[in-house]
């Protein structure tokens, strides 16, 4: 249900440490925000496609990924048209496409397990000034990926329960009874995680 | 922060994931589909309250962020930050705080009920319609050059689904609070 957007491959883009790669992206959105020219978004836009399209996914899946994002972005680009110079337009355009699909490339390239390394060593000033602790971050990240089939398989079960009943399945009568449900169990996990001493400080 | 505090925090986020994969619903009078992800702001402001609820709403944006495709659609990724609706989903984070906030101030237990739903029809109103826009927009004018109002202008036309969405938040959350009441008393 929960499969990663990380594909296998072995471009550039794959060899790089996740460290370099997130550094470049939030560079890149510095520089092509401060700049209002246009060649330069141009060829960040050419890079970042080229980068994209390296990675190895299937041009539908490619197109998928992506696209959601790019029809907003073009129909914004399409009230732009009557309010903005058409030069400015285009810059703007081509900045976010840009970005979108250097950030989509990154996401395609690197393993959940990569980004959580990262995500460690970026918790590591929180730690120290004892705000919260990695440990307790990948274990609540865990707890999520565990639990969402279940969640899901009690959604199908309360719909089931509503057909059973010639009930519609509307929202409304469905988020209650399963966010009681879920939550209900909240105290034998937390037991569960205290009784195998998975948190000591 | 003790341990059931974690877990309610990460079964919240998962019960979020859930709600992205439960089918949008298109109703007649408003022009965009309603998703149930996006009701997920308002419920858990009111369900875990300011603190917890936008932890939960961190979590769950970690998950994207690391390339989950777990918003509703299955959309995720880094690519959904870098776009013009960027500044509404890491807006998520503040108006779940905000709702949190509103519901724990306004509603208490052994109130009528009526006055427990006003409570959260208020908050979800104000942290997961008001703070959320006011986040949300002016990114989408930064980043796509689009005047202000324009967006704003633009913007109303979610406003009937945003607000059926709160009144549906409201019910929802007042029967969890019912059944289970975890919102913190009034901090």
């Amino acid at each position: 249900m929960l499969t990663s957007l990380h594909i296998e491959g072995n471009s550039l883009l794959h060899r790089l440490p996740v460290r370099v790669k997130l550094i470049a992206l939030v560079a890149s959105s510095i520089v092509l925000f401060l700049s209002a020219s246009l060649p330069l978004q141009a060829i960040a836009f050419v890079i970042a496609a080229g980068l994209y399209l390296s990675v190895g996914l299937p041009p539908k899946e490619a197109l998928k990924r992506v696209g959601f994002v790019f029809l907003t972005i073009f129909f914004l680009a399409a009230v732009n048209l009557f309010l903005l110079p058409i030069i400015e337009v285009a810059t703007l355009t081509l900045r976010l496409m840009a970005l979108v699909l250097l950030a989509a490339a990154i996401t395609a390239t690197t393993t959940i397990s990569a980004f959580m390394d990262e995500i460690t060593i970026l918790l590591t000033p929180l730690e120290r000034l004892g705000w919260l602790s990695a440990a307790d971050v990948s274990l609540a990240l865990g707890l999520v990926l565990r639990f969402v089939p279940d969640i899901f398989a009690r959604y199908e079960a309360i719909r089931e329960a509503h057909r059973a009943r010639g009930l519609p399945v509307r929202p409304l009568t469905i988020i209650g009874p399963l966010i009681i449900l879920t939550l209900k169990d909240a105290d034998t996990i937390a037991a569960a995680i205290d009784a195998r001493g998975f948190r000591r400080h | 922060m003790n341990t059931r505090d974690l877990v309610l925090i990460a079964l919240f986020a998962a019960i979020v994931v859930v709600l992205g994969l439960i089918p949008p619903i298109t109703l007649g009078f408003i022009p965009v589909p309603i998703t149930a992800q996006s009701m997920g702001v308002m419920l858990a402001g009111c369900i875990l309250g300011a603190k917890r609820g936008a932890l939960a709403f961190l979590l769950f944006l970690l998950l994207v962020a690391i390339g989950l495709p777990v918003l509703s659609g299955g959309r995720g990724g880094l690519a959904v930050f870098a776009g013009p609706s960027g500044g509404f989903i890491l807006g998520w984070v503040v108006a779940t705080f905000v709702t949190g906030l509103i519901a724990q101030r306004t509603v208490r237990e052994g109130q009528a009920e009526t006055r427990q739903f006003i409570g959260f029809f208020l908050a979800s109103v104000i942290g997961g319609i008001v703070v959320l826009y006011a986040i949300g927009m002016p990114w989408v004018s930064a980043v796509t050059g689009t005047p202000l109002l324009t967006v704003a202008t633009g913007s109303l036309a979610f406003i009937p689904g945003d607000l059926l969405k709160a009144a549906i938040a409201t019910l929802a959350a007042r029967a969890v609070y019912a059944g289970y009441p975890l919102l913190p008393a009034r901090a």
